[in-house]
């Protein structure tokens, strides 16, 4: 089932939209992260790390289900289709991936807002840990752009047998 | 001296063309006409680079003798402890990072 051109348009900017969000509200709780790690002020570590705990629930993880939903949609409304391409199954792979890590990742942030907000030792906020995942995330979803916009050639066993399916139809 | 200018034939062939050039901005053209079913190059290298990664961190996780979750950024898994010190000044509480027991590595 492949969508009509201006519907495909509407559902190619929804994906680029949300991923591109992503990409930037990634890069934002990459430098609260830092500024948690290494600032010397206990109200800027604290604010840090409570705008980090909002960041991830409140954009970071709709963006990233937004991105997911989105890209499923492009994938099986176009030709491209959701296995057919070793690029589009990548993509897919890195956006399951990310978005379980995060997802599993908000309890930790929870955690550290809860010890920012006053109830704990500000020490143990003192973590890298943030900051990794961050850097990692941000990895993983420039790997996600680069492949969309370079699309590098490469169909699965099932994207070929697709095409060759498609071509015995159209020679009929 | 006289530059000569190279022409786009088939002998020279363009740079940076791209790599679907039937399917540029995904206007719905069937892409990657002619592709054979063999795994590129690409997918290989980025498959296991992404298996090293996933067997590092796991190899991590699990003989890195640290916790991985949100437990270890509490005391004994919870959130009590010391009382809020937003009036501290800056850099009392925060200098030299000293783990607590049962706090994160």
């Amino acid at each position: 089932m492949t969508m009509a051109p201006r519907l495909r348009k509407f559902a190619l900017t929804a994906h680029v939209i949300s991923s591109v969000g992503w990409l930037g509200a990634v890069v934002v709780f990459l430098g609260l992260s830092v500024a948690g790690l290494t600032s010397q002020d206990a109200q800027t570590v604290r604010a840090a790390y409570l705008a980090m705990e909002s960041i991830g629930l409140f954009v970071l993880v709709p963006f990233s289900l937004a991105s997911l939903l989105t890209g499923l949609v492009q994938s099986l409304g176009t030709k491209w289709g959701l296995f057919r391409h070793y690029w589009v199954l990548a993509k897919l792979l890195i956006n399951v991936v990310a978005s379980i890590i995060l997802l599993m990742y908000t309890q930790t942030l929870s955690s550290l807002a809860g010890v920012a907000s006053g109830s704990g030792e500000l020490d143990v906020l003192r973590s890298p840990s943030p900051a990794l995942h961050a850097v990692a995330g941000l990895l993983l979803l420039l790997m996600a752009a680069t492949l969309s916009v370079y699309k590098p050639r490469g169909v699965t066993r099932y994207g070929w047998r697709k095409q060759q399916e498609l071509r015995t139809v159209s020679q009929l | 001296m006289k530059l000569r200018t190279p022409r786009a034939t088939e002998e020279t062939p363009i740079a940076d063309s791209p790599p679907y050039p039937d399917s540029v901005g995904d206007i719905g053209v069937e892409p990657g006409r002619g592709s054979t079913p063999g795994t590129p190059r690409w997918v290989k290298v980025l498959g296991i680079v992404g298996l090293v990664l996933v067997l590092l961190i796991a190899g991590l996780m699990l003989f890195g003798g640290g916790q991985h979750g949100p437990g270890r950024h509490t005391q004994s898994g919870d959130t009590g402890g010391q009382a809020p010190s937003r009036q501290a000044p800056s850099g009392a509480a925060l200098d030299g990072h000293t783990p607590s027991p049962g706090g994160h590595r």
